[in-house]
């Protein structure tokens, strides 16, 4: 299976679902997107980091310095409720879409023309 | 996790400046770290996993340096919204506490926006009377140029010589202090309407060059130029609201022919509204026509553009060396010299309003004066609740925001409200100005002067606002905790300082008072006023003829002569007279005055009132002969005159006048006048003018100007029935009646306006003072609450703890007083020369300032002292 590119705006809906669970800091959100998509997306590391700042400017995230398991000084993301409901909203219509889309292009034979009465 | 704390100090602007630099680099060390250990993990080798994660990374240099700058950009955002989210909190917390304290509040903001209100709407009207009086570019540079007499004027009456057309062109060529100089002269003209019935309208006749001189441009058509002139000039241009009034705004006018006085003149083009005649304090001018330099026959007003740099005193100079080479004379002395005036100069009651420009002022200073004493008022009773904000760790710098935000709002309503304030009360002063001061009509609100007035509240309000409380509450910290508030040192200071403004109010309104009162007084003087004559019921008839027909002064003689013989058969007219200066004119003879067989005093030009009069003169007026006889037939022949009683006493106090003769010498082969009456002295230009500088009566003569005067029983019909019968008499002629009595009301609105003005600042003073005194008193109760109760307790009258409150409350009152007084002795010097039958020292007016300042502290101190005998000693007791 050949890598995926990242679709525009659909990397900060996986940053904000990967946060849904626990705050994180920035290498267990790329290794949580790289077990839960099977190693398939086609993602350079630095992006994720750029998204991540992008949403904490938007207050979708929240940033405090903490400590790994390992006693490391990492910096920890955590979903803010303006972010959680963003997700919740997102979620909502990226599913919608998709599922649009796959009707459309799995559909077996040509729609009918809609009537013009 | 380690949370606390370390966000807060991530944030701080200065010292994070290049924080969120360190945290990218950190991040990025600690993800590569973390990928490498990954890789190892999967068994890759430790020199290729470095690698490997930089790979996955991404260009390094590039990507870091993208992260740092979305980093930056992401601190900057924050700091912002944070910065919004402060100033939302700030903002909402000060409306609370203000609205919580709702009477504070009002006072408060009725104080600023009083006193805001009423320094932006003075100065708004003074401003556009003194600094602005004339709208042509560069009216910094703009002066009037007039002559006076070389050897001075001890006349006491302001005199001003128009320059000849001759010496305005030797002006225009030879002085080179002037951009520019422009005669202009204004006249009253006679139109023929369709009807037929004559109106009087107003003219300027003005060179071609004054339009540019002026910064303006025909609305349409075009300005005269010197071939019109040359021509002889039978052109004009409309004023705009003439052509809009009369002409219905129709642009077909230009062209056609208008009648003046008898002359047809061609409309040419209509001037804007936006030019203005260059008389200060002229309404405007209906029509405008070509003033031509090279008639000779003609003086002229002259208004001028000096250069840049140039000095008015170096400017006349040059003017009277000019003069000098026209006139011949050379190295002898010119009759007259060139003065030179800025335009401010020439505004009338200039003295009032720069006084009442020092009043507003005043009343500024007593406004901010109890925005500071209301705003330290408070801050004792915030003391506490700073003290334990300090005490539980909130920044100084949080709690000074938060103050200056509090005063900041307050001021910005204030302001808002005062604003408001100033624009009524400037719509005011117009509706009640002067008939003088028209030029007041064009004032607008002065937006300089209202933010310089709300920066002076600004000022006091930061200073003891935020300064003082912040001060206090350091000061206090310990102190405040543990007394609970009162008898602390910071609190007298308060007191001591709240003492000393009051005070100052006091004395602030104590002067403004003494001011008042005396214009008061002599306004009232001035409308009481014994003239010397009665005014009521006394008319004065000008006759307008057509100049063409009756160039001829005999003409015009007869004329007269058949109209008041004719008016005199109408009813209600008890007397006729006709003369040469009519009450509120005047005529001079200039020259020397001399007195047969007493030396003759050289040196100065005399103007020297003159009449000349019928024999019905004195009747009609109301006056009468202290002495000797009226003229006769023959009394012309014989050289006769009658003179003044002011001028009797002066010359020849305790004896008579009568047989001394006397004459107006200016070559010396005069004829001698014998003096054969004295007339008692009469005010015909209104209360307070000259009455006993020398004045001639003249047997009737039939040169010079000539009026009538008529004096009626009530109600006469006269204005029409003089009309009527002037254009009987000719369909041109028409009549302009005037009521004296209404012209002397006139001639004191000027007096009137400038009382009421400073009488309405004196009542706000005086209601500032009073809220200030009612907060001293209030807080001083507050505070002795305790010890009230304690007295009462040991059974101490309540009579005396009441006494205690008025005593303290009077002691203010009376050193403010005294201090008023001793700036009013100063002070009324500015308005000295305003009085009229009210010394500088008179002890009644500082006697109202006392009792009113008496009555204002009294007034004051009756809430707070009813609240101190209602204090209840248990209550008070246990208070604590």
């Amino acid at each position: 299976m050949s890598r995926l590119p990242v679709l525009k705006g659909t990397l900060d809906l996986l940053v904000l679902r990967a946060l849904s669970w626990t705050p994180m800091h920035g290498f267990e959100i790329v290794s949580w997107l790289e077990r839960a998509g099977n190693g398939t997306l086609d993602l350079e590391d630095s992006a994720l980091y750029q998204a991540v700042y992008r949403l904490e400017e938007r207050g979708l995230l929240q940033a405090d310095w903490g400590v790994t398991e390992n006693n490391r000084r990492a910096r920890y993301y955590k979903l803010t409720t303006a972010g959680r409901s963003f997700l919740r909203a997102e979620t909502k219509n990226w599913m919608q879409y998709a599922e649009t889309v796959t009707t459309i292009l799995t559909a077996g034979k040509e729609p009918a023309s809609a009537s013009a009465s | 996790m380690i949370r606390a704390g370390i966000r807060r100090a991530f944030r701080l602007p200065l010292r994070g400046r290049h924080r969120w630099e360190r945290d990218v680099e950190d991040e990025i060390k600690l993800h590569l770290t973390l990928r490498a250990e990954q890789l190892m993990a999967a068994g890759v080798s430790p020199e290729h996993a470095y690698d490997e994660a930089v790979r996955r990374f991404g260009a390094l240099t590039e990507s870091r340096a993208r992260l740092v700058d979305a980093a930056r950009h992401r601190e900057a955002s924050m700091q912002r919204a944070e910065y919004w989210e402060d100033l939302r909190q700030d903002l909402a917390f000060a409306f609370r506490t203000l609205a919580r304290q709702k009477g504070w509040t009002a006072i408060t903001l009725i104080t600023l926006a009083l006193g805001i209100g009423a320094t932006t709407a003075v100065f708004s009207a003074v401003s556009s009377l003194l600094l602005h009086p004339l709208p042509y570019p560069n009216a910094n540079r703009v002066v009037f140029i007039d002559q006076q007499p070389s050897e001075g004027n001890k006349s006491g009456i302001s005199v001003s010589i128009l320059p000849s057309a001759l010496v305005v062109r030797a002006w225009r060529e030879r002085a080179h202090s002037f951009e520019a100089l422009e005669g202009y002269n204004t006249t009253d003209l006679s139109l023929r309407t369709k009807s037929g019935e004559p109106s009087t309208i107003t003219s300027i006749r003005v060179f071609p060059s004054f339009l540019s001189f002026a910064g303006q441009r025909p609305l349409f058509g075009r300005m005269f130029d010197s071939t019109d002139v040359a021509r002889g000039g039978h052109v004009l241009l409309l004023s705009e609201a003439f052509w809009r009034e009369r002409f219905g705004a129709d642009r077909r006018v230009v062209g056609n022919a208008i009648a003046l006085d008898d002359t047809l003149y061609t409309v040419i083009g209509v001037m804007p509204a936006s030019l203005k005649s260059p008389s200060v304090g002229d309404a405007g001018r209906d029509v405008w026509m070509p003033l031509d330099i090279r008639n000779n026959d003609i003086g002229m007003r002259l208004i001028g553009r000096l250069r840049p740099g140039a000095s008015v005193a170096v400017a006349a100079r040059e003017l009277d060396s000019a003069s000098a080479a026209v006139d011949g004379s050379g190295a002898k002395r010119l009759p007259f010299i060139a003065r030179v005036v800025t335009p401010a100069q020439t505004v009338s009651f200039r003295d009032s309003l720069v006084m009442l420009t020092g009043a507003v002022a005043l009343v500024m200073l007593v406004a901010c004066a109890n925005v500071a004493h209301l705003l330290m008022a408070r801050a004792a009773v915030r003391e506490r609740e700073l003290a334990v904000r300090i005490a539980l760790g909130a920044g100084r710098g949080r709690l000074f925001r938060q103050l200056l935000t509090e005063s900041l709002v307050l001021t910005s309503v204030g302001a808002l409200l005062g604003f408001g304030i100033g624009w009524a009360g400037l719509k005011v002063i117009i509706a009640l100005r002067p008939r003088a001061l028209s030029a007041l009509d064009a004032a607008h609100l002065d937006v300089t002067t209202g933010l310089i007035a709300v920066g002076l509240a600004v000022v006091s309000a930061v200073a003891f606002g935020v300064l003082g409380a912040l001060q206090s509450a350091r000061r206090s910290t310990h102190g405040a905790l543990k007394t609970g508030g009162s008898g602390s040192s910071a609190s007298r200071m308060h007191a001591r300082g709240r003492a000393t403004l009051v005070v100052s109010e006091m004395a602030l309104s104590a002067t403004l008072v003494v001011g008042a009162t005396m214009l008061v007084r002599s306004v009232i003087n001035l409308q009481r006023a014994d003239l010397g004559f009665d005014p009521h019921g006394l008319y004065h008839i000008e006759l307008v003829l057509p100049r063409a027909r009756f160039a001829d002064a005999a003409a015009r003689t007869v004329f007269l002569d058949e109209f008041a013989s004719r008016l005199r058969s109408a009813s209600g007219i008890k007397s006729i007279s006709v003369d040469m200066t009519p009450p509120g004119w005047r005529n001079f003879s200039i020259g020397r005055f001399e007195i047969q067989g007493e030396p003759v005093r050289t040196g100065t030009t005399e103007f020297i009132d003159i009449n000349s009069i019928d024999g019905d003169y004195f009747k009609t007026m109301g006056m009468r002969l202290t002495q000797g006889t009226m003229f006769t037939d023959t009394s012309k022949a014989a050289g006769q005159a009658i003179i003044n009683a002011g001028f009797a006493r002066a010359h020849w106090p305790g004896g008579s006048a009568i047989g001394h003769r006397v004459r107006v010498a200016q070559s010396g082969d005069e004829p001698w006048l014998t003096i054969v009456g004295v007339a008692n002295e009469a005010q015909t230009s209104g209360p307070g003018s000259e009455s006993s500088t020398p004045l001639l009566y003249w047997p009737s003569r039939p040169e010079g100007r000539r009026s009538i005067i008529v004096r009626t029983s009530g109600d006469a019909q006269l204005l029409t029935h003089a009309k009527t019968l002037a254009r009987s008499m000719d369909a041109q002629a028409s009549a302009n009646v005037t009521s004296v009595e209404r012209d002397l009301a006139q001639a004191i609105s000027g007096p009137r306006f400038v009382m009421l003005i400073l009488a309405v600042f004196t009542g706000l003073a005086l209601v500032l003072a009073a809220v200030g005194m009612y907060g001293v008193m209030a807080y001083t109760v507050a505070q002795k609450t305790r010890e009230i109760g304690i007295r009462v307790a040991l059974g101490a009258p309540r009579q005396r703890i009441a006494a205690s409150i008025l005593v303290r409350g009077a002691v203010l009152a009376l050193v403010g007083s005294t201090l008023g007084m001793a700036s009013a002795t100063w002070g009324t010097r500015l308005i000295e020369h305003q009085l009229y039958g009210v010394a500088r020292s008179d002890i009644a007016s500082f006697a109202a300032a006392i009792v009113v300042l008496a009555a204002t502290a009294a007034l004051a101190c009756i809430v707070p002292t009813r609240r101190a005998l209602a204090v209840d000693p248990m209550t008070a007791i246990r208070a604590e």
